[in-house]
């Protein structure tokens, strides 16, 4: 009887994504509270407050700050804004692509009807997530013994709740103009990301701090919840343009036509449809990209690869040559008052040099992630989502094997991410270039080498997933979830003098934890990680021959 | 003789835990013919066909195509056939023509301006994007595919599907020319009528099992129809009596309906033998039911009732 409705089906698939997402941050939340109440903290007090800020750590911070700041107001709040703007971007542009939507609107249920029971059942799903989450950070401390008098845990719930339906309300209502699910949270995410980065550096530059207010994180932790209790300010702000994103996505959805089966247009087809380019193209890529296995899957995340090359080469690598040149000063006074244990959650180096800025801003947490994106993205659909599309048993009865599907794909995955890895590469250096940072060029070709294999280890584990299972969501549940936690440990087992040996247990240690960007290639370091993703491909040609192909 | 057979399987039978969706099927489909795969949904068609192509392994049994073992030389066979899934997916994203250019690339060796030909002939637009065509289209373009490579063996799961009756016809055409230049075609089928029209044998399935095996004329002969007679006047109750194979007559005023099992001939004479003007008569196929009730009583004939 439940699933009768569309607010049942939605609550259905969508709330094991959530609730492992909740339940693995509040895991975070204890590991992290575990590993700050081993430590000496008092030398975060004296940072400045803009320093900690950035770092989600309020001002006079206790072990229940730093725990609360670090992992439910970083990495919390991204991950639950990402499933957000997830379920939002798929909640009518995803039933679209699917080619679902038109037997759902066959039943006596309005658009309108469609776009609120789903919008309802997301909702419902984040006060889930952040109910538990909170409950765990009411447990924790107990459990742990530390006291966290003063800390607002609800207030920042609050906070985290409507920052979350803020992107998944900008996700729903770009999906709903535009049917276009890509799009919708493409945008979401450069929004949350640029805003994270905006609200994040711009107070550190003097005189730009009031600039911090056009994005839309300033109002999720510029009046940092978790100390000063709810800013209803701030709520109001968002809470106003989630509404007001909710009405926009009402009016659209109802406005278009929808589409059939949405199949995207791409900058080729649109030189094709062209008649002036139409002979050219039609020669060259058109023939080209379906030459083998491996270009065609190439060619198929080509809008990811331009998303997220962008980013890393102007964002990450050039954009951050300048800032660093802009906001020098302020670091430099810091610097000094960094102690070692600090540096390893950082990414490693001193933070007032080109080469440690670098690591942490862009190799830090956004380098793995972006990379990690692109390679869990190929992985976990380079097999899995043939068979769920259907396509594979077309696909293998040419005459090719099993093997030579698995490598193809893996081929294309090695290609796209090697890409990511030179524009890095250029971008870096440029920037250096342009900020007079004057970085040794083969240690930015150390660290690019590094960001990519590590990306390449997580995208083979998921293709191995993918191979094992032929489920793409466990695929990328099943990467993405060990890599949180590697990263996790990296970042902070180093902090604990009796426990910084187990970093090394740590996929990510062998990232970064050789300091790339200063010391240059650690060869066993990228030996390591070029060999698991060897092992990780083989165990995929293995897994994928040995089972029965998935009907759908 | 296991040599010669294009499709030869050997008491194969796969299980998915409790549901035994295909248990031991022996099948032998000779070079040159054009076998036909008959079942309701859910009987076993697309496993065993999908147990042909290996995507799937069996549980036990095994099955070769054109002599060579369906898991040991999977890639090898597959130079040797073509394949239309059932409930066909494509690329949506990509052209027909891309789309054919890719799988062409991937086999080797596909004459072009044959798929120019097969397309002109099933009318088929190569230019669109496959996710823009309607299922009809779409799976013209699935048939090319299949038939790209001119196969010694085609294999098609419920090929029919979505197309109109002329292009089906076309379709029907094509596969007795590539029959006629000696390769095979094993297709499967719910429809009763569609197998008849281009099968020599048939093979019909039914939760998992094989129950028989004939050939179309005898599966034919033996089929049940529904005949309604309508006469110049009111019909005699003794037209039919004793005419071998009618059974349940049914009579209102100028109208006889009875089922009949035999050759048309035998009925006809009878119609006009014992009346002056024959107005109409109307045919009906027995359905797939009506078959399967056949055979079933057939085999409890024989071996008792069915379990």
């Amino acid at each position: 009887m439940m699933r009768h409705s569309v607010f049942a089906k939605s609550i259905q698939d969508r709330w094991r994504g959530m609730f492992i997402a909740s339940v693995a941050l509040s895991v975070s939340f204890l590991f992290g509270m575990a590993v700050y109440k081993d430590i000496d903290i008092s030398f975060y007090n004296d940072f400045p407050e803009a320093m900690q800020a950035m770092m989600g750590i309020s001002e006079g911070a206790g072990v229940g700050s730093l725990a609360y700041g670090a992992i439910y107001g970083v990495y919390g709040a991204l991950v639950l804004a990402v499933m957000a703007l997830m379920a939002g971007a798929g909640s009518i542009a995803g039933e679209e692509r699917n080619g679902t939507l038109g037997l759902l609107l066959g039943n006596p249920k309005s658009r309108s009807h469609l776009l609120i029971s789903k919008t309802t059942a997301l909702l419902l799903l984040l006060v889930l997530a952040i109910v538990v989450m909170g409950i765990a950070g009411r447990i924790v401390p107990v459990l742990l013994g530390v006291e966290v008098g003063g800390m607002e845990t609800e207030s920042l719930m609050l906070h985290l709740l409507i920052n979350s339906i803020f992107y998944g309300m900008l996700a729903t209502a770009i999906g709903a103009w535009t049917g276009n699910s890509g799009l919708a949270s493409g945008v979401s995410a450069g929004v949350m990301i640029v805003g994270l980065l905006g609200s994040g550096l711009l107070p550190l530059v003097s005189g730009a701090e009031d600039f911090a207010k056009i994005f839309p994180w300033y109002y999720f932790d510029g009046s940092q919840p978790a100390v000063n209790g709810v800013d209803w300010g701030h709520i109001a702000v968002l809470a106003g343009a989630s509404g007001l994103f909710f009405v926009v996505a009402l009016f659209g959805v109802n406005r278009r036509d929808m589409k059939a089966q949405a199949v995207g247009l791409t900058l080729v087809d649109r030189l094709r449809a062209n008649p002036l380019t139409q002979k050219v193209v039609e020669r060259v890529p058109g023939t080209a990209k379906v030459s083998h296995i491996w270009v065609k899957t190439a060619s198929e995340y080509q809008m990811l690869l331009i998303a997220a090359g962008y980013y890393m080469f102007l964002v990450g690598g050039v954009a951050m040559g300048p800032i660093y040149t802009a906001i020098d000063d302020t670091l430099l006074t810091l610097a000094d008052q960094l102690p070692d244990t600090l540096m390893a959650l950082a990414g490693g180096g001193d933070i007032s040099t080109p080469e440690g800025y670098y690591s942490v801003e862009t190799f830090g947490m956004m380098g793995p992630i972006i990379f990690l994106m692109i390679t869990v993205t190929i992985g976990s659909r380079a097999l899995a989502g043939e068979e769920s599309k259907r396509t594979m048993g077309l696909l293998l009865a040419n005459p090719i094997s099993r093997r030579r599907v698995v490598i193809e794909k893996m081929a294309a995955m090695v290609v796209l991410t090697s890409v990511m890895g030179l524009l890095t590469f250029a971008g870096t250096l440029i920037g250096s270039l342009i900020g007079g940072l004057g970085m040794a060029t083969e240690n930015i070709a150390a660290v690019s080498l590094q960001v990519t294999l590590i990306g390449l280890t997580f995208g083979a584990l998921a293709l191995a997933i993918s191979a094992a299972t032929g489920q793409v969501k466990l695929a990328v549940f099943g990467s993405v979830g060990p890599a949180l936690i590697f990263y996790l440990m990296n970042a902070f087992l180093p902090l604990s003098d009796s426990l910084a040996g187990y970093a090394k247990l740590s996929v990510f240690h062998y990232y970064s934890g050789g300091d790339p960007l200063v010391n240059g290639l650690n060869l066993g370091h990228a030996a390591l990680l070029a060999g698991l993703t060897v092992v990780l491909v083989v165990a995929a040609v293995g897994l994928f021959d040995r089972r029965d192909l998935r009907q759908s | 003789m296991p040599n010669k057979a294009a499709i030869l399987t050997k008491d194969l039978t796969k299980h998915y835990g409790e549901v035994r969706a295909l248990t031991d099927l022996n099948l032998t489909v000779q070079k040159d013919e054009v076998f036909g795969f008959l079942g309701p949904n859910g009987a076993g068609k697309t496993t065993a066909i999908r147990t042909l192509l290996d995507e799937i392994r069996p549980t036990a049994g095994q099955a070769s195509i054109v002599g060579l073992d369906t898991h040991d030389k999977s890639v090898e066979i597959r130079r040797h056939i073509g394949y239309l899934p059932g409930d066909l997916a494509l690329y949506p994203g990509l052209t027909g023509k891309d789309l054919l250019s890719y799988f062409a690339n991937l086999r080797g060796g596909v004459d072009w301006s044959y798929v120019d030909l097969l397309a002109e002939r099933l009318n088929a637009d190569l230019s669109k994007k496959v996710g823009n065509l309607s299922s009809g289209n779409r799976q013209k373009i699935g048939l090319i595919q299949a038939f790209m490579s001119r196969p010694e063996v085609l294999i098609m799961d419920e090929p029919s599907t979505g197309l109109d009756p002329l292009v089906q016809r076309e379709f029907q055409t094509i596969l007795r020319e590539l029959v006629a230049e000696g390769n095979t075609v094993f297709l499967s089928s719910h429809t009763l009528s569609e197998v008849q029209r281009v099968a020599d044998r048939v093979g019909i399935i039914r939760n998992g099992k094989l129950i028989t095996v004939e050939t179309v004329s005898s599966l034919r002969s033996k089929a049940m129809r529904k005949v309604e007679f309508e006469f110049g006047s009111d019909a005699d109750s003794s037209v039919f009596e004793g005419v071998a194979g009618v059974s349940n007559v049914a009579i209102e005023g100028r109208r006889i309906v009875l089922s009949f099992d035999g050759t048309m001939d035998v009925l006809l004479k009878a119609a006009m033998d014992h009346h002056d003007t024959v107005v109409d008569i109307t045919t009906h196929e027995a359905d797939l039911e009506d078959i399967f009730l056949t055979y079933y009583i057939d085999q409890s004939d024989e071996a008792g009732p069915a379990s």
